[in-house]
């Protein structure tokens, strides 16, 4: 199974998404800010980030652009409670692999976007 | 029109029999005077001389007593009383008894000092500096201690014009140290002489044009008065004699110069009419300034209106003018029909002639109050501009936090549902025990969800007031974690606008007392006075309460003051807190207001 770091600022958040990704993912870890989701994510070297896009400091594109820079880059997944449509451009110059709306995260979401 | 600063007028009332005695007193010390001296021609003594010295202690009793009549808090005149007195008394020196001789001849000498200390305590009275005092006192300490211990050694057999009644002071007579001790009289003369001169120097280069106007005639006569004594020390016989002389005619007119100083206040008079006449075709607003400034003669003038809702004085611009006494201006408040209207804030030596600012600010109340309207409207236009700015950003304050609220709270909840009941949906199948458990859980999430959207709902508008103030308020004490007395008066409803009003004073207040305050209890009081609403919350708790900037209160001022209501908080340290705020009733209604306020009943 793959690997997965979860960042979210929201702890009811990151223990919800734990749960949905458990069916198809191994979880490696989480973090509750984009410094931390950087530092973990070089010594975790998970497959998948799921990351949120509104994080205190850092924010999820600034860790995207971030990880982008590594070495055998994980795979950058956004994730908002936010519009899509408010995000778009942001999005789109991201080198994230892709966005998924929070309410509909589950296992089977993340997989169809990462195959 | 008064002034309220000081008044001249302020004379006991038996003031006038005092000065006819002192004017008596006078009268019979100068033919007394007169008498010894014509009688006492024989000790180096001169007519001239007896004359002029009973002509200059007359000048200055006189103008001592018309000082202290028009000035009675300012030592001035009793001081040229004093002097007038001792000129008087250095003519005991002639007597031929011994004690009214050695009188005499103490006192001989003391005028000078007295008159140094005039000068310099001129025009207020007061010494004004360390180096003033130091110079006053080494004054008196030569003209008295150094005076009395040469007199302890001096035998008067062989001076000029002797035999003369007995020094009653004397302890041996010793030339040599008579003669050491006037030396060091003369040497501490000179450094008093020339000390003084330089403070006088100093003073004038320093003085404002008001003041030098004010202290020039006292100063040239008494520097005159100083040049002839010094000049008469300098030389002998008859030279010296008629230098003495006239330096007590100069000393004459010391008294004389300071009455001028006196007279220039009815000068200015003159002056005051001519302000009427301006006042009557002044141009524009900063003119009257310029006027006020010409007709006290301070081109340093400045005026501050009173503006009683701020409590505050204000600029012709309307900004907050600070008229607490800054160094070297003085501050003189102007009423118009018994309200106070502006302050001159003015050089300080204008305070010595209050009845020239009295005149000027009786001309002139009427057009300090016309301009005092103008200040007005302007602090009260910039304040409403600043109202108004604060009003549109506390709303996008308001807005922020609640996206934030809304991001943080209730929407996360959700989010996290959604993605539990898509889990659950999907174990339904395959393990339906724990979908029952994660529906469970999300039922428990949901409720959170909606407690939360309840009070953002309730931020947003407390809908409760659809059912009356009173109710409302109930719920916000019920919710209050100090213990809260409720008093609602009934009666008619008030508009929606002053029942919202109402509503957002109790409960930011209650707020407040709840954070802030370590009370143990609150009340509130909702009262009806005289067609206004009434809203007091009162706390026992630290007090210490300000309206500051950016405050929830500055945001109560202005919600309340929107509506034409007035908001007042009293909080003194250890004392609790009390809001009052106070809405009118007869709040004219904006369109949206009555159909929101019709919706809100249904």
């Amino acid at each position: 199974m793959r690997t997965v770091l979860i960042v979210d600022d929201h702890a009811s958040f990151r223990a919800i998404a734990r749960a949905a990704l458990a069916e198809r993912f191994t979880v490696v870890g989480e973090a509750v800010d984009g410094v931390e989701a950087v530092a973990r994510a070089t010594e975790l070297r998970p497959d998948v980030v799921l990351v949120d896009v509104g994080l205190p400091g850092l924010d999820g594109f600034g860790v995207a652009a971030a990880l982008a820079t590594l070495d055998d880059p994980p795979q950058v997944v956004l994730t908002s409670s936010r519009d899509r449509r408010d995000l778009e451009p942001l999005i789109r110059d991201s080198p994230a692999l892709g966005f998924v709306a929070k309410e509909r995260l589950s296992a089977t979401a993340l997989g169809e976007l990462l195959a | 029109m008064s002034i309220a600063a000081r008044s001249a007028y302020g004379l006991s009332r038996h003031a006038r029999p005092v000065a006819i005695g002192v004017a008596v007193c006078a009268a019979a010390a100068a033919i007394a005077g007169a008498v010894a001296l014509t009688r006492g021609e024989a000790r180096g003594q001169t007519t001239v001389l007896a004359v002029t010295t009973i002509v200059a202690g007359c000048t200055f009793v006189a103008g001592g007593i018309v000082a202290w009549l028009r000035r009675p808090a300012n030592l001035t005149g009793p001081l040229m009383m004093v002097a007038g007195f001792l000129l008087f008394g250095t003519s005991m020196a002639q007597a031929q008894q011994s004690l009214p001789f050695t009188v005499g001849l103490v006192i001989g000498a003391v005028p000078a000092a007295v008159v140094a200390q005039l000068v310099l305590a001129f025009p207020d009275g007061r010494l004004h500096s360390r180096w003033e005092r130091l110079v006053v006192g080494a004054a008196y300490v030569d003209v008295v201690v150094l005076q009395v211990a040469m007199l302890m050694f001096m035998g008067f057999e062989h001076i000029n014009g002797c035999p003369c009644p007995d020094n009653l002071l004397l302890i041996r007579d010793d030339a040599r140290i008579h003669s050491a001790l006037m030396g060091s009289q003369r040497v501490l003369t000179v450094v008093v002489t020339a000390a003084l001169a330089v403070l006088l120097a100093r003073r004038w280069r320093a003085a404002s044009a008001p003041l030098r106007r004010a202290i020039a005639p006292v100063l040239w006569t008494t520097a005159v008065t100083i040049v002839l004594l010094v000049a008469a020390e300098l030389t002998t016989d008859a030279v010296s004699r008629g230098l003495a002389a006239a330096s007590r005619i100069a000393l004459a007119t010391v008294p004389i110069a300071y009455l001028l100083g006196l007279f220039t206040a009815r000068i200015a008079r003159v002056s005051v009419s001519d302000l009427v006449v301006e006042l009557g075709r002044l141009p524009g607003p900063g003119q009257l300034r310029i006027a006020l400034a010409r007709a006290l003669r301070d081109p340093s003038l400045e005026l501050a209106y009173w503006i009683p809702d701020l409590e505050t004085y204000v600029g012709l611009d309307g900004q907050p003018v600070d008229v607490g006494a800054a160094p070297g201006r003085a501050v003189t408040v102007v009423e118009h029909g018994g309200r106070r209207v502006a302050a001159l804030i003015h050089d300080p030596a204008l305070g010595e002639n209050p009845e020239l600012l009295g005149a000027v600010g009786s001309a002139a109340g009427l057009a300090l109050e016309n301009e005092r309207l103008q200040a007005e409207l302007r602090a009260q236009l910039e304040e409403l501009r600043d109202s108004r700015a604060r009003i549109v950003e506390a709303g996008d304050i308001a807005r922020r936090r609640l996206e934030r609220n809304l991001h943080d709270g209730a929407q996360q909840r959700l989010v996290a549902l959604s993605v539990a009941l898509g889990l659950a949906e999907r174990k339904l199948t395959t393990d339906a025990q724990q979908a029952a458990a994660m529906l469970q859980a999300a039922r428990g999430e949901l409720t959170v969800a909606l407690e939360e959207l309840r009070e953002i709902a309730r931020g947003l508008h407390p809908a409760i007031l659809s059912r009356g103030l009173a109710v409302a308020l109930e719920g916000v004490a019920e919710r209050s974690p100090v213990p809260v007395q409720l008093h609602v008066d009934g009666g008619a409803r008030p508009p929606p606008s002053v029942e919202a009003a109402a509503y957002y004073v109790v409960s930011e207040a209650l707020t407040n007392v709840a954070r802030y305050a370590h009370a143990s209890a609150a009340t509130v009081r909702v009262a009806r006075d005289a067609g206004r609403l009434r809203v007091e919350v009162s706390d026992d708790g630290l007090g210490g309460a300000t309206i500051t900037k950016g405050s929830g209160l500055q945001g109560l001022r202005d919600r309340v003051e929107a509506i034409g209501g007035h908001l007042e908080v009293q909080s003194q340290h250890g004392r609790g807190t009390r809001v009052i705020a106070v809405l009118p009733l007869q709040h004219r209604e904006t369109t949206a207001e009555t159909e929101l306020g019709d919706a809100n009943r249904d």
